[in-house]
């Protein structure tokens, strides 16, 4: 697999996780980057430089806004919030990523691996 | 504990050339990440020195960083060297030649060959911006404006050997006559462009499912032709009509149902009949 392919794949799971993460509330980065981290066990793992050029990306596409708040210990975050924009690329993306392992699994029976 | 703001800004100096309010905006942000990344190590137990490698793993190439935070936060024009030294100029300078002719009234069928090789050369324009555009209009705008570019080629092309123009005044004013038309130019150039939109419908489809477009947006840029059509036939036309109080549109209202049928239904059916086949989820492909 050519590394534009693996980038493009991991772009774009990168790209469904954050969306659905800000599906539930507003996160700033690192808080974005833990979460997703602690719900999939670290098999998904962000760091500054993976999640940043994404988040803006999303930002300049128009899929999340961003505002400075203070967080729970008072300091202030850049929060990332969904777009109406934004929720409507979750259902396409899910749609997408079902079909790409609906695919994989026919050819290779990741399912059952 | 280390000064994380100036670290990052330290290593973002240089090659980053944001506004500096974004730069600031950047800093912040990255230095805060950074800092928190630390104080969790630190918590975590491990000493001050295994903190901050731990978290200067967060990033492996500060270039390659700064290449694409720039590429992601600058607002700079997108556009591509080609476009701006070969497409744009050339497309400008065409046009207005095009619309000199029109103007003046002058060489036809030069008129017609311009106007042609602008939609051919704004085209490849696009084409050449694929990496700057936006999914939208990768699975909904190009797609369309392909699907639509490639129906008003079929006009062009079509005019060189009649005049579609007679044919289409005629049938909107009487559209009845299309159950009893007789057989000549006008009726074989009005069923081969409905014909055609089977070819176009598809186009638009498949160019929409290739770059992964929703079955909304692959009916979407295979009808955009007739979506035109119907804003002509369906707006402007009796707009226009009204406003230039037109007696026999207003002692023959339905001709502009008629006429919108003619123009925009039927062609609307065969655009949609040609995308069928790309509508399935089934034979759907992921762009990798």
């Amino acid at each position: 697999m050519t590394k534009r392919i693996r980038s493009k794949i991991a772009r774009g799971s990168a790209e469904l996780a954050i969306l659905s993460l800000l599906e539930d509330k507003p996160l700033y980065g690192f808080e974005i980057a833990r979460q997703i981290g602690e719900r999939t066990g670290g098999t998904l793992k962000f760091t500054l430089a993976s999640l940043y050029p994404l988040l803006y990306e999303m930002e300049k596409k128009g899929w999340v806004q961003a505002h400075w708040e203070a967080n729970a210990g008072g300091r202030d975050r850049r929060y990332y919030r969904l777009t109406p924009t934004g929720r409507r690329q979750i259902a396409p993306l899910r749609r997408e990523w079902r079909l790409f392992f609906q695919a994989l699994d026919a050819l290779s029976g990741v399912s059952h691996a | 504990m280390p000064d994380w703001n100036r670290l990052v800004r330290k290593r973002m100096s240089g090659a980053l050339k944001l506004e500096p309010h974004v730069m600031e905006e950047v800093t912040a942000e990255l230095a805060a990440h950074l800092e928190e990344a630390y104080e969790r190590a630190r918590a975590a137990g491990a000493s001050e020195r295994t903190a901050i490698r731990q978290t200067l793993q967060e990033v492996v190439s500060w270039s390659d960083l700064r290449a694409e935070i720039r590429r992601t936060r600058s607002m700079e024009d997108g556009m591509t060297r080609r476009t701006k030294l070969l497409w744009l100029p050339a497309i400008g300078i065409l046009f207005t030649v095009g619309l000199v002719l029109v103007i003046v009234d002058r060489a036809p069928a030069l008129q017609q060959f311009i106007w042609i090789a602008v939609f051919g050369l704004l085209f490849g324009a696009i084409v050449s911006e694929g990496k700057n555009l936006n999914e939208r209009t990768k699975r909904l705008w190009l797609p369309g404006f392909a699907s639509m570019t490639a129906a008003s080629m079929f006009l062009f092309a079509a005019s060189t050997v009649a005049d579609p123009s007679r044919f289409f005044t005629q049938l909107s004013l009487r559209p009845q006559s299309v159950l009893h038309v007789e057989p000549g130019p006008g009726l074989t150039f009005y069923f081969s462009w409905i014909i055609a939109h089977l070819v176009f419908g598809g186009l638009g489809a498949f160019m929409s499912r290739q770059a992964g477009g929703t079955r909304s947006a692959r009916v979407f840029a295979a009808m955009f032709p007739a979506l035109t059509m119907f804003l002509l036939c369906g707006i402007v036309i009796p707009i226009s009509a009204l406003a230039q109080h037109n007696l026999f549109v207003e002692r023959h209202p339905m001709t502009l149902i008629f006429g919108m049928m003619i123009w925009a239904g039927i062609p609307g059916i065969a655009l949609l009949a040609g995308a069928a086949p790309f509508l399935s989820e089934r034979g759907r492909t992921i762009p990798l």
